[in-house]
This record gives structure tokens, C-alpha cells and sequence, in this order.
């Protein structure tokens, strides 16, 4: 199992304020840079940026090219991975998704990862005008094209049901070839099986727990043995998933320093989301975090105070059968990965039973603290990243050897 | 595993079976059609199916309801009559939005089959 970080960029507003500090904003994207070229020292493979538009306080990661730009020259071996580009045309263009993926990739020698998707929020959806009915379809239309872009020369051009362009020669081409690993957002069952058949990694948003991975592993590697219809020019067999992250000497620690993070993570998350209260968010008014600290929702309330230490089972014990429903109370729960070494270790070694691919950490979240996120990393990294490495280079690679045995497809992952 | 071969019935395995080599073809609207025209079947073939329940966001929802809708899109009115309706806003399907509907259908009637077993 390798790992990686995850960044949304949140940033609350404070509660007792209509407005963020003057200086919070530069703040958490030099925190994150720092975070991540501290990752790279230690080893972390993977680091993935969102794409978000409006969705104030949730994600302020508009420009995930800009910052994987800087991080390209202030890291040196961890992939800089887009979780995910939003590529239906109205949100970019594909020519200039081609070419900045293509730009990223010369820039960090070869370390870019193409992740890609729709966004569900109506904040977005309507910001672009994107229809949230034909999403999926401009997804899929708008991708294939961008990877015929970085594999054509010139590209043939292009007539389409959502964008058309003539022939032109699209430059510069990825130095990954045919292009970049690919991965697709799946927050449901369905979605995975979807990448699968797609030949693409599957970034999973649901927070699966290790039981519910293993069936999914399982599906999801006989697919692209069986049925694949790949998009793309090579496939990255990949399943990842998240966890919420914070460690320190003791589990109350952790769960101190995690603070209302995961919690925050679910809340606004599901803010956005909900067509019902997202609709009704007032650009540049609402104070998110302040709404989030009143609810009345007494059962959220009690994340916070119940938040960690929950084993698997009994974080699936009462949660909602709907799969996003259930993801955002999985993310509030946290549990997970918070915590010690040893508690850390447990967990993740039943995911890594499992044969999970690539755990991704939320650390930054809600309102936690730069300095405890560092040292979380910095204890990961030193403390349980080797040997977790150790058995990824022989057990992992090998079963995986196994799964993809009889696969006919050019294969460009970096698992 | 989960694979047509795996459905019971008949006549939702062979509308499955069409369905997928439809998808495999690129035939993304047929496969859509076929799988909508499942769906429905199987409310039929088991009608306590349309009774079942989940919760969403404080409010509880027909099962059937979780049908996704992506352009072929069942009638928020016809879910609490008990008789499903599934519209089509346009003909062409996208091969990633065949598939989803294939895995959710698919799954749906397993889920179902194991359930009742």
C-alpha cells in the first residue's frame, strides 16, 4: 500500500466574523506547499489537489495547476496528482487541460497524474452552467478527447455533442507516454466498477472501510482482467481510498489536535452538496463555519465529541444506507486514522489486507493547526511509511502482478 | 463477483445479457433502454421490491428512487404509486453513463436475490 495527502484548501471563516483574515489565504496555500515538500522528503508518494469553484470555506483549491506548478520545482519524487481536473467543457476547455497537464508534466519530470471528473455542486454546476443531466457525458466526451490530444500529432480534431474543434497540433506532449496515469472520482460502488471498465485508477470519495474494500478490490481487478473498454491509451489499475489523518503520542492527542477537522470536512462537504442548502449559500455573505458550529443537529454535534477511536464496525453500525450520505458521516466519524503509531498501524494493516493500492490522508481540514499536521506527517513518515513500503515492493507488487496477469493493454501506472 | 449469469430469473438475466453486449458494442442508448426496461420488470416480479425504504438526509425514500438519473430519469410521482415510470430526455447515452446504469441494475437485482434467499 502506498500513500499520499489530500487538499481541499479549507479555510473557515472565523465564527465571531464575516470575514476571513487579510492574511489567511496566502497563509494555507504556503502551509500546504511547506506540508508537502516535508512529505517528499520523507518518502510520501502521492500528493492530490482538488479542483473547486465558490465553494467558499470548503475549498479554496480553484488553481490545483498553480500550486502542483510550485510544487513541481520545490519536491522531487512525489506524484502531483490532480484529485481531480473538472474537464467538462464549460469548466476548461480540453485543448487547455491537454496543455497544461502535458506543461505540468515536463516541469516535474514525468510526475503528473490525471485525475478527472464532474463536480455535483450546484454552486459550480450553475456557476459554468454545466447541466447537471449531461455531466457525466461531457466528462467522458471532453477526457477521451484530452488523451487523444497528448497522443495525436496533430490531433485529428474534433466534432462532439458538447465541444468541437479543427485539427491542431496541441503542444507541448506529457513526457509520460502515452500520457499520465489516469483516475476518475468515485464516491459510489457503481463508479468504481465504472473505472474499472474504463481502465482508469479509482480515487474513492466514500471513506470505504477495509471489509467493504476487499469485495471491491476484488470486482474492481476482475473487471479490467474481463470487461475493460478503456478511454484512454494505457490503463492504471488503481484503487485508492481516504481517510481523515492526525497523529501524536497519545489517542487523545490526536483526536484534540484532529479538532473539528473531519467533522467541518463532512458538514460543509455536505453543504455544497445538498441541492436543497447549497442553493440557498449567499457568495461572499454565509459564514459556513459559524452555521456549522449552531446546528441543531444534535447527532452532529456529537461527532466532534465522539469523533475518534470508533473501530470499523462500529462505524458502520446505524450510518446511512446512501452511499454519499454515508461517506460525509464516515468522514465526520474520522476514527480511522487518527491516532498513534500503534493505533494508526492496526488500522491501516487491515487495509492493507485487503490489498488496497493507495490510502490517501485528509490532514488539512476545518480549522487545524499547520504545526500539527507537519509533525503528523513527519511521525508518519518516519515512523510506520518504511515498512509499509518494505511489504508494498515485494507482497503488494506481486499480487498485483497476479491480478493483471492476461491483461493485453499498455499499462502506465505508478502503484 | 457479479455478473448476469449470477440473476435467477430468467427474463432479467437475458435483458442483463442483452444489455451488456449492447454496452461492450457501443450501443450506450440501446443498453440504457434495455436496462431501464429491466428495472422496471423487476418491480413487477417483485413487488414488495417498491416497498422497501432508505433514509435520506432525514427523509425516507422509496428504494427505487436511487435509480440514477442521468438523462433516462424515473418520475419522481410514479415512485409512491408503486408503478415506476423512466423517461428519456434524448436517445444517445454515453458509454461510462450505460455503464452506470448496468452496475446499479445489476447490483439492485442481486442485492434483491441475496436478500430473499
Amino acid at each position: 500500500m502506498k500513500f499520499g495527502l489530500f487538499y481541499e484548501l479549507q479555510l473557515p471563516k472565523p465564527a465571531d466574523a464575516d470575514d476571513w483574515d487579510p492574511d489567511a489565504e496566502r497563509r494555507i496555500f504556503h502551509d500546504m506547499l511547506d506540508q508537502v515538500e516535508l512529505a517528499d522528503s520523507l518518502g510520501f508518494d502521492y500528493v492530490f489537489e482538488v479542483e473547486h469553484h465558490f465553494l467558499e470555506e470548503y475549498s479554496h483549491s480553484s488553481t490545483p495547476e498553480l500550486m502542483m506548478a510550485a510544487l513541481s520545482q520545490r519536491t522531487k519524487n512525489i506524484r502531483l496528482s490532480h484529485g481531480i481536473v473538472l474537464t467538462p467543457p464549460r469548466y476548461n476547455h480540453p485543448a487547455r487541460v491537454a496543455e497544461r497537464l502535458a506543461a505540468l508534466d515536463i516541469l516535474s519530470n514525468g510526475r503528473v497524474e490525471f485525475g478527472s471528473g464532474e463536480s455535483a455542486s450546484e454552486m459550480e454546476l450553475g456557476g459554468f452552467g454545466v447541466e447537471r443531466r449531461l455531466k457525466k457525458a461531457m466528462w467522458e466526451e471532453a477526457t477521451r478527447e484530452i488523451l487523444n490530444m497528448m497522443t495525436q500529432t496533430p490531433y485529428q480534431g474534433f466534432e462532439g455533442e458538447f465541444f468541437s474543434m479543427p485539427s491542431r497540433n496541441v503542444v507541448p506532449k506529457p513526457v509520460q507516454k502515452p500520457h499520465p496515469p489516469l483516475w476518475v472520482a468515485a464516491s459510489r460502488r457503481e463508479t468504481t466498477m465504472v473505472a474499472a471498465r474504463l481502465g482508469m485508477g479509482s480515487l474513492g470519495f466514500g471513506f470505504e472501510t477495509p471489509e467493504e474494500l476487499g469485495e471491491r478490490t476484488q470486482e474492481y481487478y476482475r473487471l479490467i482482467r474481463e470487461e475493460l473498454m478503456p478511454i484512454g491509451h494505457a490503463i492504471n489499475p488503481a484503487l485508492a481510498v481516504l481517510n481523515t489523518f492526525m497523529m501524536a503520542d497519545t489517542d487523545e492527542e490526536a483526536m484534540r489536535r484532529s479538532a473539528n477537522g473531519p467533522a467541518f470536512f463532512s458538514y460543509s462537504l455536505g453543504y455544497y452538496y445538498n441541492p436543497a442548502v447549497g442553493g440557498k449559500h449567499k457568495p461572499g455573505v454565509s459564514n459556513v463555519y459559524r452555521d456549522f458550529l449552531n446546528r441543531s443537529d444534535e447527532t452532529a454535534s456529537r461527532q466532534i465529541e465522539r469523533g475518534g477511536f470508533l473501530s470499523p464496525e462500529q462505524i458502520a453500525s446505524g450510518e446511512p444506507e446512501d452511499e454519499i450520505q454515508k461517506a460525509l458521516y464516515r468522514a465526520a466519524r474520522s476514527g480511522n486514522a487518527i491516532g498513534t503509531t500503534e493505533s494508526l498501524r492496526r488500522t491501516l494493516l487491515k487495509y492493507e489486507e485487503q490489498n488496497l493500492d493507495l490510502m490517501i490522508f485528509v490532514a488539512q481540514c476545518g480549522d487545524r493547526r499547520h504545526e500539527h499536521i507537519m509533525e503528523s506527517i513527519e511521525k508518519f513518515g518516519k515512523e510506520l511509511l518504511p515498512e509499509f513500503r518494505e511489504r508494498h515492493l515485494t507482497n503488494h507488487t506481486k499480487w498485483r502482478k497476479e491480478q493483471l496477469r492476461g491483461v493485453d493493454m499498455p499499462i502506465n501506472s505508478s502503484i | 463477483m457479479a455478473r448476469p449469469s449470477d440473476i435467477r430469473n430468467d427474463e432479467l438475466r437475458a435483458q442483463l445479457e442483452a444489455a451488456f453486449v449492447a454496452m461492450r458494442a457501443g450501443r450506450g442508448g440501446e443498453a440504457v433502454k434495455t436496462l431501464a426496461a429491466a428495472y422496471l420488470r423487476f418491480f413487477e416480479l417483485f413487488p414488495d421490491a417498491k416497498k422497501e425504504t432508505f433514509l435520506f438526509r432525514g427523509f425516507t425514500i422509496p428504494r427505487m428512487m436511487r435509480w440514477p438519473n442521468l438523462g433516462a430519469n424515473l418520475k419522481p410521482e410514479s415512485a409512491p404509486s408503486g408503478t415506476p415510470e423512466i423517461e428519456f430526455e434524448r436517445d444517445r447515452f454515453a458509454a461510462s453513463e450505460a455503464m452506470t446504469y448496468y452496475q446499479f441494475v445489476l447490483d439492485e437485482i442481486l442485492a434483491k436475490q441475496d436478500a430473499d434467499r
